[in-house]
């Protein structure tokens, strides 16, 4: 059977950590903040997520360097942003020469001191036991199909599809999440009633690097074992067009990274048919620019539609006064 | 004082400005380097590890030009003009699409694909002398041209960020050119995976024959960069590209075919790109074997930030990059530091030249003191004439 | 006579860091409880008295005292806590948040501490709507609901933070007839509350009917204050419209010849639904200025962009030398010879961040005479700059300098020299000389003159009476959309009929309308 239950497993297993990275860009843009530098944050947690798990030898002392680590970049990203007035996306394109390249050379100095000898990766480094821990849900395991396909996830797999309910809750039902909707929608508004556009700001690409890290913390603290170059591929930039296609919410843009996930678990389902990978890498990457046309159409025939209805309801009022 | 020697004041002005601005950015890229270098540095004590790092930043900041003995080195400064070439044609590409304002970052694809179009044009097209490796660049231009009208078209006919839709594009041809490699054209004799030699006659000329791989490429790019320049600021298109980047409503106003330029920007930095990667291909190399992005897009884009989107300054900000490039590659000989230190040094620069507050006060008190000795001439001027009458 | 003062603003002046003297030794006093209306046309200095008084904006010189006590409003919130609300033109509203959540943005009831006490922000706006006896729907998103309800959620938000006057800036400009008629009722309800309510507007029906007193302002002056009860429309129209100073420009009569704009039965409905031209149709000859007058927001900006292409009308026709022009690109509007002097300089007008070389060639840089061959004839530019600099006396160092650099009239004659100068066979000029000094002023108008004599169609539009009865062989007044009349000769013409027609106290015949067709 093609579409198994470990297909379906490895598809939310594939989504977590873009689903990570898409509620952080849902945040970011709903406070009128487009990081495009999620992906490299995602590289710079990774990096050290893998390390200090190493280090410490517990994974949860690694997740927390990891989120840390991300929010901290973020904030410096929103410093040259905000205070010094840098084009954000050139800030997250500097972000990203840092995420791909510049962790290669910490990461050759870092071990080379702590080591004795530099290393290109830190695959070597974590274990199996240093993994983030997957758990078995009790009850929900012993489901057929449903226990096989939800059950025995990483625990940062539930935490990203939790967050997505919680994002919501910010969003929609917190103060917090109120100003973060005026400062990206109106921010003259947000701050004729006296919120802080600069502060609201910060906190919202602060999420989007806590969210990055434990992205990153997922890629090399348990989808593979430690962390190597360029390992992250793009799931930064991927999220940004989830967010995208979801509208902007956290449960549509949740749907979107899905669809990602699936269209990622089919290729790695087909090449273990003997096709090649590399044909069927690309796949996520053209669902990403097709879900974006198809979106833009879409939001078009929305607009043009609303307009003809507008109008055609102000006629029949008229009519009918 | 005349008014036109007054501009000369104000041009000589924001020339300075733009001179501290910038040696301000790369003196805190260099702070942050010794500052890696020096926690980096494998030594126990301070003194040791401060004679490293003093010993690095030598190699990083004239290692490039001087041998360890201090003789002028030709071999290295050779190798620093010939990087420049793939750098020269992705800055050149960037500069012309982030003048229209499109932040189309499809560089990196475009140069990869263009390198990939050549060799194969180079191995299979069977065309004599001299035509073969015109052919095999003009192919790459036109299919990195390809490709970069779908983000165009998509920018300009739906509103989707042509961003997003060229970095994908990026993995995609990525991939697309590891398949066709891995499964049809490898050479399936060789150990790893890589194409059939190209015909020789392919092969651009070098200008030195030291093994830097300083073909008559750099030479072209030069061209390059002069018509690139024409193009941008003396002819009607560039001029209209640059306009829709200032301002697009008044383009529009202003009679410009504006979706037209979003498309025209694009596609002429996939024609720069892919040539780009065909020049790089077949002055570098005798078979294809890159099997990921090699980056200079990304550099590409930082030589466009440096040179401040005029194709004019693309070789000097290229040279600046390809020297620290070197630089931070004869450190990794010599003293161990690992070159990839050229990223982060890249983004430092990178950000300090693109923010625009960054050093604006200083910039601000320059302004204020210009108009005050500009007011002070004036009132000067008036009494002088009011003497003689 | 122990008057209450809440409001005393004394001597105020304002300049601007241009140079603009916005406010000159103004004075404005409101009473407690009073509905006082400011008035004034355009420019007239009402918009910058009340930024003052809300804080958005710092006098140059004079005092403000709020119920007696010298305040310095620093900021917007000073002035919230001083008790002054604002109920701005463009509403301060976040579109996606229901009407509740906007009411409370910024002040937000919680409960355990944590999350948005809905019911709690529903039950104020319910609580204050109810005091107030203005209805609206707490839970409606702002985007969904109409222009009139979304009026009263800025009244209330002004009132939930505890305002006690209240500024209205023109409240009515975006409100049908209905809605205005409900607004009034709303506002002597606040009044008889005690409130107190600043009422800026330029339309004569609304202040005779709902204020008290008036102060009207003229060119950054105050014309004086007056009861309501003792002014009549017509007088009130020669305070507010009168001209100060009459520069008279030397011009021959018009030898009008053949048509060469036409625009015939021109509909236009904005996208919330209101229409905003309403069967416009006119004629323009060659060789004549036909000026548009009108009190700002009467049509004359959605005629300007119908003509241009910058938006799609719903219906009409409009045909420059007997060819359509609708539905053309600006490309091919130009070939036709059509030039526009755009009424925004700033966004439609000039590339600021480019030389005025680039901003003079933006229209013919496909020329043949600028380009040899491929390449741009620098020489030839350079040339036709100077020229353009030197015929226009564009002040600046050379061509090169930032056009961004120049001072606003320098700026506009850039723009004016590149639209003046390329042959057009029809100018349309939107406000040519707003926000411009003196000097050029009158050189631009001079020009239009000059080039209509010469024989070109000047279309003007100018809120500036001055201007468009000083230049205009023949005029149309605009007033909701309309036109509301024509007039053949502008010379006997006088502000206080002119001040009738703009503020839609009269209305001519659609007979003698329909004269300005020329069939």
């Amino acid at each position: 059977m093609f579409f198994n239950t470990d297909f379906f497993f490895s598809m939310l297993r594939i989504t977590a950590p873009i689903l990570f990275a898409t509620l952080g860009a849902v945040v970011g843009e709903k406070a009128g903040v487009s990081n495009i530098g999620l992906d490299g944050i995602m590289m710079i947690s990774a990096l050290f997520g893998s390390l200090t798990t190493y280090w410490s030898g517990s994974w949860l002392v690694g997740l927390t360097v990891a989120v840390l680590i991300g929010i901290l970049v973020a904030l410096l990203m929103g410093f040259f942003a905000f205070n010094l007035k840098t084009d954000i996306i050139l800030v997250g394109i500097a972000i990203n020469m840092i995420g791909s390249g510049g962790t290669l050379f910490l990461v050759k100095v870092i071990t080379d001191l702590t080591e004795g000898k530099a290393m290109a990766s830190t695959t070597s480094l974590i274990t199996r036991n240093l993994q983030i821990p997957s758990v078995q849900i009790p009850i929900l395991r012993n489901i057929p199909i449903l226990g096989d396909i939800l059950s025995g996830h990483c625990l940062l797999t539930y935490l990203a599809f939790i967050l997505v309910f919680l994002v919501w809750v910010l969003l929609y039902r917190t103060p917090l999440g109120l100003n973060i909707r005026s400062v990206g929608e109106n921010p003259n508004a947000a701050s004729s009633v006296g919120v802080s556009v600069l502060k609201i700001r910060y906190i919202a690409i602060a999420f989007g690097g806590a969210m990055s890290g434990f992205g990153g913390a997922f890629m090399s603290m348990y989808y593979a074992m430690g962390w190597s170059q360029d390992m992250v591929a793009g799931r930064g930039f991927i999220a940004l067009a989830a967010q995208a296609m979801g509208g902007g919410e956290p449960f549509g843009s949740m749907l979107a990274a899905l669809v990602f996930g699936f269209a990622q678990a089919l290729g790695i389902k087909v090449s273990s048919k003997g096709i090649d990978s590399n044909l069927v890498s690309p796949i996520p990457y053209l669902v990403t620019i097709l879900g974006l046309v198809v979106f833009a159409i879409v939001a078009r025939q929305r607009v043009k539609r609303q307009h003809s209805a507008a109008a055609l309801k102000k006629t029949a009022e008229k009519n009918s006064k | 004082m005349s008014n036109k020697s007054l501009l000369k004041l104000s041009k000589r002005r924001d020339l300075i400005f733009t001179i501290v601005r910038s040696a301000a950015a790369i003196a805190i890229a260099l702070l942050v380097a010794m500052l890696l270098i020096f926690v980096s540095a494998d030594a126990g004590s301070v003194s040791a590890k401060l004679a490293l790092t003093a010993d690095a930043l030598r190699q990083l900041l004239i290692g490039p030009l001087f041998k360890n003995s201090g003789a002028f080195s030709v071999k290295n400064f050779s190798d620093v003009l010939a990087s420049m070439i793939p750098i020269m044609f992705t800055g050149l590409a960037t500069c012309v699409m982030f003048s229209a304002n499109q932040f189309n970052l499809g560089a990196e694809g475009g140069i990869m694909l263009g390198a990939f179009v050549s060799a194969m044009v180079a191995i299979y097209v069977p065309l004599p002398g001299v035509l073969l490796p015109v052919v095999a660049v003009l192919a790459a231009a036109a299919s990195v041209a390809v490709m970069m009208l779908i983000p165009a078209v998509l920018k300009a006919k739906l509103g989707v960020s042509e961003m997003v839709n060229s970095l994908m594009l990026n993995y995609v041809v990525m991939y697309l050119i590891k398949y066709l490699m891995n499964s049809h054209l490898a050479d399936k004799s060789k150990g790893q995976i890589m194409s059939y030699p190209f015909q020789p006659q392919s092969a651009i000329p070098q200008l030195i024959d030291n093994g830097s791989k300083l073909s008559w490429g750099f030479i072209i790019g030069l061209v390059f960069v002069v018509l690139t320049a024409l193009f941008m600021y003396r002819t009607r298109w560039g001029y209209s590209i640059r306009m829709i980047g200032i301002n697009q409503p008044f383009s529009m106003y202003s009679g410009m075919n504006v979706a037209g330029m979003v498309v025209l920007s694009q596609v002429l930095g996939g024609v720069l790109a892919g040539m780009g990667g065909g020049i790089e291909m077949l002055g570098r190399y005798t078979t294809f074997s890159w099997s990921a992005l090699p980056g200079y897009g990304w550099t590409g884009i930082t030589v466009a930030i440096l040179a401040g989107n005029n194709p004019a300054f693309v070789p000097l900000a290229a040279f600046f990059m390809a020297y620290l490039d070197k630089g931070c590659s004869l450190m990794s000989t010599y003293c161990g530091v690992p070159s990839q230190l050229i990223d982060i040094l890249q983004a430092v620069i990178f950000v300090f030249f693109a923010a625009e507050q960054f050093l604006s006060k200083y910039r601000q008190k320059l302004v204020v003191k210009a108009a005050q000795e500009e007011l002070k001439q004036k009132a000067a001027a008036e009494t002088a004439e009011g003497s003689v009458k | 006579m122990a008057e209450e003062y809440v409001v005393e603003m004394k001597g105020i002046t304002k300049v601007y860091p241009n140079g603009i003297a916005a406010n000159q030794n103004v004075d404005f006093s409101v009473r407690k409880g009073e509905i006082h209306a400011l008035m004034g046309e355009n420019g007239a200095g009402k918009s910058t008295l009340m930024k003052m008084l809300f804080g958005l904006e710092q006098p140059t010189s004079g005092e403000i005292r709020i119920n007696g006590e010298k305040v310095n409003l620093s900021s917007p919130s000073v002035a919230i806590s001083k008790g002054i609300g604002m109920v701005h033109q463009h509403f301060m509203l976040v579109p996606s948040l229901t009407v509740a959540e906007n009411m409370v943005l910024g002040m937000v009831p919680k409960k355990s501490g944590l999350f948005i006490d809905f019911k709690k922000a529903v039950e104020l706006t319910e609580e204050y709507s109810k005091k107030f006896n203005l209805y609206v729907d707490p839970n409606a998103k702002v985007m969904d609901i109409p222009v009139g309800m979304k009026q009263k959620v800025e009244i209330l938000k002004a009132l939930v933070r505890g305002a006690k006057i209240l500024i209205l800036d023109e409240p009515t400009a975006v409100l049908t007839t209905q809605e205005t008629t409900e607004l009034f009722k709303e506002l002597i309800n606040l009044k008889n509350q005690g409130y107190t309510l600043i009422f800026i507007s330029h339309k004569l029906n609304e202040i005779m009917e709902i204020t008290d007193r008036m102060t009207i302002l003229r060119g950054g002056k105050s014309m004086g204050v007056h009861n309501t009860a003792d002014v009549t429309p017509p007088e009130i129209s020669r305070l507010m419209v009168g001209r100060d100073v009459v520069l008279k420009v030397q011009k021959e009569k018009a030898q009008p010849a053949d048509e060469v704009l036409r625009v015939r039965d021109l509909e236009f409905v904005n996208e919330w639904g209101k229409k905003m031209l309403d069967k416009v149709s006119f004629s323009l000859r060659k060789g004549e200025i036909l000026g548009i007058a009108g009190v700002e927001g009467n049509g004359q900006k959605e005629l300007v962009d119908m003509l241009f292409h910058l938006n799609t009308p719903n219906a009409g026709t409009v045909t420059v030398n007997g060819e359509s022009i609708l539905g053309l690109s600006q490309r091919q509007i130009r070939s036709k010879g059509v030039s526009l002097v755009p009424e925004d300089r700033m966004i439609y007008g000039i590339a600021g961040a480019a030389s005025i070389q680039e901003n003079i060639i933006s229209d013919r840089c496909g020329a043949k005479r600028l380009n040899k061959g491929p390449l741009f004839d620098m020489d030839a530019i350079r040339e036709e700059t100077d020229r353009l600099i030197r015929d226009y006396t564009v002040l600046c160092k050379s061509g090169a300098q930032r056009v961004d650099n120049l001072s606003g009239g320098n700026i506009q004659k850039v723009v004016v020299a590149r639209e003046f100068s390329n042959d057009p066979c029809l100018i349309i000029a939107d406000q040519p000389t707003r926000g411009i000094d003196v000097g050029a002023t009158e050189f631009i108008r001079k020009k239009l003159v000059e080039l209509s004599r010469a024989g070109v169609a000047v279309l003007l539009v100018s809120a500036d009476l001055n201007e468009v009865m000083e230049l205009s062989d023949s005029l149309i007044v605009m007033y909701g959309g309309h036109i509301a009349a024509y007039f053949e000769d502008t010379a006997d013409l006088n502000d206080e009929i002119m001040g009738e027609y703009m503020l839609g106290l009269k209305q001519q015949t659609s007979e003698e309308v329909r004269r300005v067709c020329h069939e």
